[in-house]
């Protein structure tokens, strides 16, 4: 069981983040637990400088950008 | 009811205006610019100079870059503010950060120059820059050792390099070019190159009708809705619904619709550059310099934009196209608001409360700026609102300078990440620095010599120059082992 969390306080690119992270891992046929982190110092706890940020299984993947479901998927499977 | 009416027509006016060519010369390229700095310039390219080694007279105007050129949205602003403060340069330059990037980003510096003139987008800008650095390296006076303390940790976050290729940098330009083109107010821009008059007998009453829908009053610096105005109101609607199909997506590829929008965006540019006169039987249209100035700037853009790789020039359209859903929206309706508020405020009482450049009124017009929360660049029409009923320049841009700045929500985001008595200092600081910029800049407009105003500032810089030899000194001596 994968966990992706999406780091983020709310605005447009982490909405469509997690769009695209859903979609990524119904795709490749993954069941995942998906977890907003809206809350600022847990969002800091990463080393990120810009959100929207993309955990997964605790480890920070991508940040600052939303990544093509191609990429996600690769990261999934990884 | 015809009050109710009268109001409505003042916001539908004073929106009307803000859709007019002008306006759109500058925001249309403003979105693109926006979009391509979040999307094109690597974050690491300028984030490496915010790390804790970095010496102080790099890290400072880094961070004033970074605020201009990484920080268009609030989901860049936290992120780095906290980061800049915990695990890199300090509090100087995260404050110094913090406080130029709401005004010396690209969107806010072209739409108040073209909502307020030139010089009011210089004057933010200047201001802004040289107090971001002051306040900044007051606040690493005053919280010196708060820093000491954080030099223990890495420095790994910053330590990333990257640098932004010349494709991106190409498209920058072009696009910078695009705004100047579209904007400035020269010769031979202005010019007149050719005249066509097309037979449509039609425009005439079309004018009238429209003047009929939207009255205004010139008296009172409200402008109509014109020929072209209307044009350039309906191809936006267009733009509007043929990138919803076109840029929501953008990221896994374009589609017809993308390129539609696209080519409605660049003709929308021509239409808007061009000089529209209806007269008796037909409408006149003028070639100026600036159409051929804004065409071949729009051609430069294609040429380096299509030497983007398709990741890159993708992220540049979802970025331009999520700003314009974030910020376009809220600001057509904020205009329309404020086109209503503005039949309610007597010109008096504002000219009795900030008609004069004093210490007062400059107080006035911080207490205004931080007490309303204004969204991201609606401000500036507030602003404008004010500059016509009569508010003088100087509290004007004291107003500017604290609204952005200072709001109850911003307030609670520093504190959550420095704490309250380094927020409390900051709104300190802020508030007096607003009040400085205001006074400075209205003596500038009431006349004062530069060499004057240049001496002020001089000295202001001086005294924090000094400050900081014995900051210097003393970090030095709390550091070294005694």
């Amino acid at each position: 069981m994968l966990t992706v969390k999406i780091l983020g306080a709310g605005c447009a690119n982490c909405k469509k983040l997690e769009a695209v992270a859903r979609e990524a891992a119904a795709g490749a046929g993954l069941e995942a637990e998906f977890v907003k982190v809206t809350d600022m110092k847990a969002i800091m706890a990463f080393d990120l400088l810009a959100t929207p940020g993309l955990v997964i299984n605790d480890k920070l993947v991508s940040s600052g950008r939303i990544p093509t479901q191609a990429e996600i998927r690769q990261w999934l499977a990884a | 009811m015809s009050f109710v009416l009268q109001l409505l027509n003042g916001g539908a006016g004073n929106l009307a205006a803000y859709l007019a060519a002008h306006v759109l010369l500058c925001l249309l390229p403003a979105f693109f610019i926006a979009g391509a700095m979040a999307a094109l310039i690597p974050k690491a390219s300028i984030t490496r100079w915010l790390g804790r080694t970095t010496p102080r007279h790099v890290s400072y105007p880094a961070a004033a870059a970074a605020g201009s050129l990484l920080a268009v949205c609030s989901c860049t602003i936290v992120p780095l503010f906290a980061g800049i403060y915990r695990k890199g340069a300090g509090i100087g330059p995260a404050m110094t950060f913090l406080f130029f990037a709401p005004a010396g980003n690209i969107m806010a510096l072209a739409y108040t120059g073209s909502i307020l003139g030139t010089e009011f987008a210089v004057a933010r800008f200047l201001l802004c820059l040289v107090f971001g650095i002051g306040i900044g390296l007051l606040m690493a006076l005053l919280f010196w050792r708060d820093d000491a303390s954080h030099d223990k940790q890495t420095d790994a976050l910053f330590a990333n390099k990257a640098s932004i290729g010349s494709a991106a940098i190409g498209v920058l330009l072009s696009l910078v070019a695009l705004l100047i083109a579209g904007t400035l107010k020269l010769w031979p821009l202005t010019a007149t190159v050719a005249v066509v008059s097309l037979p449509l007998p039609w425009a005439e009453t079309w004018q009238a009708t429209l003047f009929q829908w939207v009255p205004f009053d010139a008296a009172k610096g409200e402008e109509g809705v014109s020929v072209q105005g209307s044009l350039l109101i309906a191809l936006l609607v267009l733009i509007g619904f043929t990138a919803y199909k076109g840029m929501e997506n953008i990221v896994e590829g374009a589609n017809r619709w993308t390129w539609i929008a696209l080519g409605l965006a660049a003709t929308t540019l021509l239409v808007a550059a061009l000089r529209f006169t209806p007269h008796a039987g037909g409408l006149e249209i003028a070639f100026t310099g600036r159409v051929f100035a804004v065409g071949l700037a729009l051609w430069a853009v294609s040429h380096y934009a299509r030497r983007l790789n398709p990741e890159d020039w993708q992220g540049w359209l979802w970025e331009s196209w999520r700003f314009v859903k974030q910020i376009f929206l809220l600001l057509v309706v904020g205009v329309f608001v404020v086109g209503i508020v503005r039949q309610l405020i007597q010109p008096e009482w504002i000219q009795a409360l900030a008609g004069r450049n004093t210490l007062l009124a400059n107080a006035v017009g911080v207490a205004f700026g931080v007490f309303m929360y204004f969204p991201t660049l609606v401000e500036v029409p507030v602003a404008r609102m004010f500059l016509d009923l009569g508010m003088h320049p100087g509290p004007l841009l004291a107003y500017l300078m604290a609204d952005p700045e200072l709001s109850l929500q911003s307030i609670l985001m520093i504190a959550a990440v420095i704490g309250r008595p380094k927020t409390f200092a900051y709104v300190g600081w802020v508030a007096v620095f607003s009040v400085t910029a205001g006074l400075l800049f209205g003596a500038w407009v009431d006349g004062v010599g530069f060499g004057w105003l240049a001496l002020g500032m001089a000295a202001l810089i001086a005294v924090l120059a000094v400050a900081l030899t014995w900051l210097n000194r003393r970090q030095h001596n709390a550091i070294q082992p005694s």
